[in-house]
């Protein structure tokens, strides 16, 4: 195999079409830039990801994976990122049960936070490309 | 606390009286051939046994979509199948008016596949049995959280010299209380069975996880038999999540070498999270898995695992909501990453 290419990771993000969406596309307006293995699904509220998405993502071959909405209190539905608050919780304890941490994010990004959406997905490809690389040379 | 001294006569006769109206049901163990399984009785429940040392599966299975108002159901059932029956409650699969629940002190049980048909139907002595030997005692027994009769509308707990009690604990349970001979007095004994130790929180790894799920078949019979997995339309029926023929050639062709059957690691990590609140670590997927995995472990671990996220437990209370379908505003701060 080639050990030495540099392995990128694939993160694949969900991102509620209110808030964190809007801020991916901000910050596209502005050429600010983000690693390009990283895919953004708009969904309508950060609530409809049900974490069966994430798991599918992360057993079909996906390093890392993002939830993204609107901070808690914001939403556009009133209530639907306190719900997501609890599922991801939950998601990320039984990933923790598994000694998977890492692999699930879950980021809080408004509108406007264009450089905030920016510095978190870059820190988690970072972070992801390292655990990539550092496992394969052994 | 409050209850009525029984014995199994007094009960028999209380469900005689029971059955005796149009349109009541009780449901319990009873003797079939020579084991003991569940049985539900229209008419008289001559051989109705209070305890049953087998365990094939959980009687709550039997019981998805009861929504008749003009029935009446009295279950007489382990402590596991009534916390399943009230998860089933709060889901809106089952119609609560329709049925008084009744947990029995569960003495721990033995897998009905490898059985032998010597055991006895009295508590006492089968608790003697597995005490001196619990070799066959299963696994979700050894380490179950809730033995006791304490959940329901009413519950059947057995002292230390092996004499019976009933506790009411809600008003459709004081009605069926009312049926029994005897007076409501206080009691003061000692229980034969106490609170469950807790155990540690779970951990394992992907490379356990894989060892033990090698040998998925992918029947799903797991899912068929677990009480709380009631979908009609479960997310696995269809070419989504396990694709088949065409599709699921096109899969193998985007993401390369693959075990199959595809997917079992999907349906079992997906199931376990579904399953996550709800689990109330009965076991019945484990006696139905044909090929022996150890599920038990693996979803009774991460259940009680996330239920200790919210200081919840399966079926404790039929008042408390699922974690996952409310919300306070002021928790889990540390969320987000």
């Amino acid at each position: 195999m080639s050990d030495k290419k540099e392995r990128e990771p694939e993160i694949v993000g969900f991102a509620c079409s209110y808030c964190s969406f809007k801020a991916s596309e901000m910050a596209g307006s502005l050429r600010m830039k983000y690693p390009e293995k990283v895919r953004v699904i708009q969904v309508p509220c950060s609530s409809r990801v049900d974490p069966a998405f994430v798991i599918k993502a992360i057993f079909e071959g996906a390093d890392g994976v993002f939830v993204s909405g609107c901070h808690p209190g914001d939403c556009h539905f009133i209530r639907g990122n306190y719900y997501t608050r609890r599922k991801m919780a939950a998601l990320k304890e039984m990933f923790k049960a598994f000694s998977m941490d890492g692999k699930v994010k879950l980021f809080w990004i408004s509108a406007a936070e264009a450089r905030k959406f920016i510095e978190k997905i870059t820190n988690m490809y970072n972070e992801l490309r390292e655990e990539k690389n550092a496992g394969k040379k052994n | 606390m409050q209850g009525k001294r029984i014995d199994k006569e007094k009960l028999r006769v209380a469900l005689n009286r029971f059955v005796e109206k149009q349109n009541h049901i009780v449901y319990g163990y009873g003797k079939n051939g020579i084991f003991i399984t569940h049985k539900i009785y229209r008419d008289n429940p001559e051989d109705l046994s209070l305890f049953n040392p087998y365990f094939g599966l959980n009687g709550a299975t039997f019981f998805y979509r009861v929504f008749g108002k003009d029935i009446k159901v009295v279950m007489l059932l382990r402590p596991c199948e009534i916390r399943a029956l009230i998860e089933l409650v709060k889901l809106n699969q089952i119609e609560p008016e329709t049925i008084t629940m009744i947990s029995i002190d569960c003495p721990g049980t033995i897998s009905q596949k490898n059985a032998k048909a010597d055991l006895p139907d009295d508590f006492i002595e089968i608790k003697k049995a597995f005490d001196k030997d619990d070799s066959g005692l299963r696994w979700a027994c050894k380490f179950c959280r809730e033995k006791r009769g304490v959940v329901g509308d009413a519950g059947i707990r057995v002292q230390e010299d092996g004499g019976l009690w009933i506790f009411p604990y809600t008003d459709k349970g004081s009605d069926f209380l009312n049926l029994i001979d005897g007076e409501i007095i206080e009691y003061t004994a000692k229980f034969v069975i106490s609170e469950s130790i807790k155990t540690e929180p779970f951990v394992t790894d992907m490379d356990k996880f894989y060892n033990d799920f090698s040998k998925c078949i992918l029947c799903k019979n797991c899912r068929d038999m677990c009480p709380v997995c009631y979908c009609v339309d479960c997310l696995f029926n269809g070419d989504e999540y396990l694709p088949k023929g065409d599709a699921f050639i096109n899969k193998m062709l985007r993401t390369g070498t693959q075990n199959l059957p595809y997917g079992k690691e999907i349906f079992h990590m997906i199931r376990m999270y579904h399953v996550s609140q709800t689990c109330v670590g009965c076991g019945a997927c484990e006696e139905a898995c044909p090929q022996d995995i150890p599920l038990t472990k693996y979803f009774k671990g991460i259940s009680e695992r996330l239920q200790n996220l919210f200081s919840y437990m399966s079926g404790r209370d039929i008042k408390e909501t699922i974690p996952y379908l409310t919300f306070k505003e002021d928790e889990l701060k540390d969320a987000e990453d």
